[in-house]
């Protein structure tokens, strides 16, 4: 690391080991410290290029600094403090160092300038934020902990074999813009590994699968870096990529309809994660300046909104145990002030003007309209008024208000409605005074959200939402039911698979490949053998015998000679001589 | 009681609050369609956004059509019991 550049990651992986060794208020103020240093480090950052390490001939680069990744790491510092703040309370100090170790790796993501840097942070964030799942320590969690760590390591593979095809292609492992690469194995192996972490079907399904059984708090964090690390590197090394633009409208409208499905309260807004990124994707896919600001404003917002629900109905969770829809109704009495921090964030989801996704998500439908792509413009539209109808109607409306399930919860710690209240803060400033964020944004921004036109169509659509939604009430009553989506294939597929494939295998096994091997190998390797055994007692143990008897005899005859007598020696010993001087006589 | 509690408990209030739900849809409906007579249109993107009140009646089919063909689908294919996945093998 050169002087004058800590990497604000570093700070937070390091730093997070010292929480163990701290107690009660020095600890808690140390929860604070760390997100808080890791934001001012980023906002003290200029651009430029920093530490810089030679390392097996190539060069790694940490600390990438620019508009695109700075805003990505003030978002992503901003979130680690609102998540550290939400956990102040937690006892638990294996869930802190994981949370600050995976909110340090997103920020590694954020500055690798190098394609293996890159991979190593990328890899941290799934180890570290598994922790988040497991530490829930219930059996459901444990599975689909280990369902997530499994799809992630895949995932992580396809990014590995991609950038060594990538290395060995072009000698170099800068990681920037990939579209000269279209087309190539290592651009699609990397692409594929991109967009599982962002959660596209049918590569997302770990993202509801894991989410809703995370810690309560752990969620929280969850939500925040690994779909949006994920749109950052899209941004980053696929803009322009035209399948983008279809798969993310696509993914919009699906988390949609699983939404409508859904009876559990977490699973419900993980639904709505892979929704909202959506709009992120096909704002990378269409490519233009006013796009990639879409979604990167879409990302930062996001991030604070979606936090915020997950901070409410976390704070529901915790405080009533329960986590269907279904099971719950009546909360507002007793859970005001939740239910209205809640609600801020609904609204800026649902980009209600004057809240943060109104002028964020606004930027990516605008870009769809300027490109004249009418099918997308009315795909992510429809998906808007899905997102209110359920993150601002339903979940609200079946958690707090429907009919009273008799729960009598009270507010949740303190410290947890302060991060709510912070999350909640932001999404109203930036919807107040969108310029903050627009400033900030990687293209210059020529862009006006509050036009006339725009709000009044926005409040129309979402109004005649909520008419639609009372009108059919009763059909969105949330069942206690799950709903297949790709992870079948992995929890269920691979089982049918299994025992689909047992029963030919095994006569495979026994029927050819055990024939095969009795008569191909066993029995002329028996046959061999015993052969070898008869040669062996027949030719080579006579022969042996037959040396050692001759030689016995040999012996025996020559003991003869060996008679202990000085005469008789030196008479064999003349006649030696004798013989061998007639011998050199002879032969000369 | 709670403000919230006094308003939702009432049933002569919740009418009250129904009516300007109601009141409050028309007067956007009818902005989205007079405010551009007035205004003028300004530059939208598609011919069918120039259609009256587009965004409320584009929110409402939207609305109608997202939870019909998501429970049809979901009822047709993807909805099962909770224990799905708890007899793995």
């Amino acid at each position: 690391m050169s002087i004058g550049w800590v990497h604000p990651g570093l700070v937070l992986i390091v730093g997070a080991w010292a929480l163990p060794f701290l107690r009660g208020r020095v600890k808690r103020a140390a929860m604070i410290a760390l997100p808080t240093a890791a934001l001012i480090d980023c906002a003290l950052m200029t651009p430029g290029t920093y530490g810089e390490i030679r390392f097996l001939g190539q060069e790694l680069v940490f600390g990438r600094v620019d508009a695109l990744s700075l805003i990505f790491a003030y978002v992503f510092s901003i979130i680690a403090l609102i998540g550290m703040v939400y956990a102040l309370h937690v006892e638990d100090d294996s869930e802190h160092v994981s949370a600050l170790t995976y909110a340090g790796g997103a920020l590694g993501v954020t500055f690798a300038g190098d394609f293996l840097s890159l991979y190593v942070f990328w890899e941290l964030m799934a180890v570290s934020s598994v922790f988040l799942v497991w530490l829930r320590r219930e059996a459901p969690a444990v599975a689909a902990g280990f369902r997530y760590l499994l799809v992630h390591v895949v995932g992580g593979l396809f990014l590995l074999a991609g950038i060594v095809l990538y290395w060995s292609q072009t000698g170099s492992l800068a990681f920037a813009d990939m579209g000269a690469y279209a087309g190539t194995a290592a651009w699609a192996l990397i692409l594929i590994a991109f967009l599982l972490n962002a959660a596209v079907p049918p590569l997302g399904a770990w993202l509801p699968d894991a989410y809703p059984e995370a810690t309560v708090t752990g969620a929280v964090f969850m939500t925040a870096f690994t779909t949006k690390s994920a749109v950052y590197v899209l941004i980053r090394g696929f803009a322009g990529t035209e399948l983008l633009i279809w798969v993310g409208a696509i993914m919009a409208i699906y988390g949609v309809v699983y939404a409508v499905l859904e009876n559990d309260a977490r699973r419900l807004l993980a639904y709505h994660i892979i929704s909202q990124v959506g709009y992120m994707v096909c704002g990378v896919g269409i490519g233009t300046a006013l796009a990639l600001n879409g979604a990167t404003a879409h990302a930062f917002a996001h991030i604070l909104y979606k936090a915020l629900l997950f901070m409410g109905a976390g704070a529901v969770l915790q405080m009533t145990g329960r986590r269907r829809l279904s099971e719950m109704g009546g909360l507002y009495k007793t859970m005001p002030a939740t239910l209205g921090l809640y609600m801020i964030g609904a609204f800026a989801i649902s980009a209600v003007p004057l809240f943060s996704g109104f002028v964020s998500k606004s930027m990516v439908i605008a870009a769809a309209g300027e490109t004249h792509m009418a099918a997308i413009f009315l795909m992510l539209t429809l998906a808007s008024a899905g997102t209110f109808l359920h993150t601002g109607l339903k979940l609200p409306y079946y958690m707090f208000f429907a009919k009273d399930a008799g729960i009598r919860a009270e507010e949740p710690p303190r410290n947890m409605l302060v991060a709510m209240a912070l999350a909640a803060v932001a999404c109203v400033l930036i919807g107040i005074a969108p310029g903050m964020l627009y400033e900030h944004l990687p293209y210059p921004v020529d862009f006006a959200p509050y036009t006339l036109a725009h709000v009044t169509g926005t409040l129309g659509m979402l109004g005649f939402t909520a008419l639609g939604f009372f009108l059919l009430l009763k059909q969105l009553d949330p069942e206690r039911k799950i709903s297949l989506d790709t992870d079948w294939f992995y929890r269920r597929g691979a089982a049918v698979f299994s025992t689909l494939v047992t029963a030919p295998l095994t006569r495979l096994e026994f029927g050819v490949v055990g024939e095969l091997y009795e008569f191909v190998i066993r029995r002329p390797v028996l046959g061999v053998a015993s052969l070898l055994r008869r040669f062996d007692s027949v030719v080579v143990d006579s022969a042996l015998v037959g040396v050692g008897r001759s030689t016995q005899r040999f012996a025996e005859l020559l003991r003869g000679s060996v008679s202990g007598h000085t005469q008789q020696y030196a008479l064999i010993m003349a006649a030696g001589v004798l013989a061998l001087l007639a011998l050199a006589r002879f032969v000369s | 009681m709670s403000f919230l509690e006094r308003q939702l408990e009432d049933p002569v209030r919740l009418r009250r609050i129904k009516r300007a739900f109601y009141v409050g849809l028309a007067i956007v409906a009818l902005a989205e369609i007079g405010l551009p007579l007035v205004l003028g249109a300004g530059h939208p993107h598609f011919a069918f956004e120039s259609f009256p009140a587009w965004g409320s009646l584009y929110g409402l089919v939207s609305c109608v059509a997202i939870i019909v063909i998501s429970k049809l689908i979901g009822k047709a294919w993807l909805m099962r019991s909770e224990d799905h996945y708890d007899h793995e093998n």
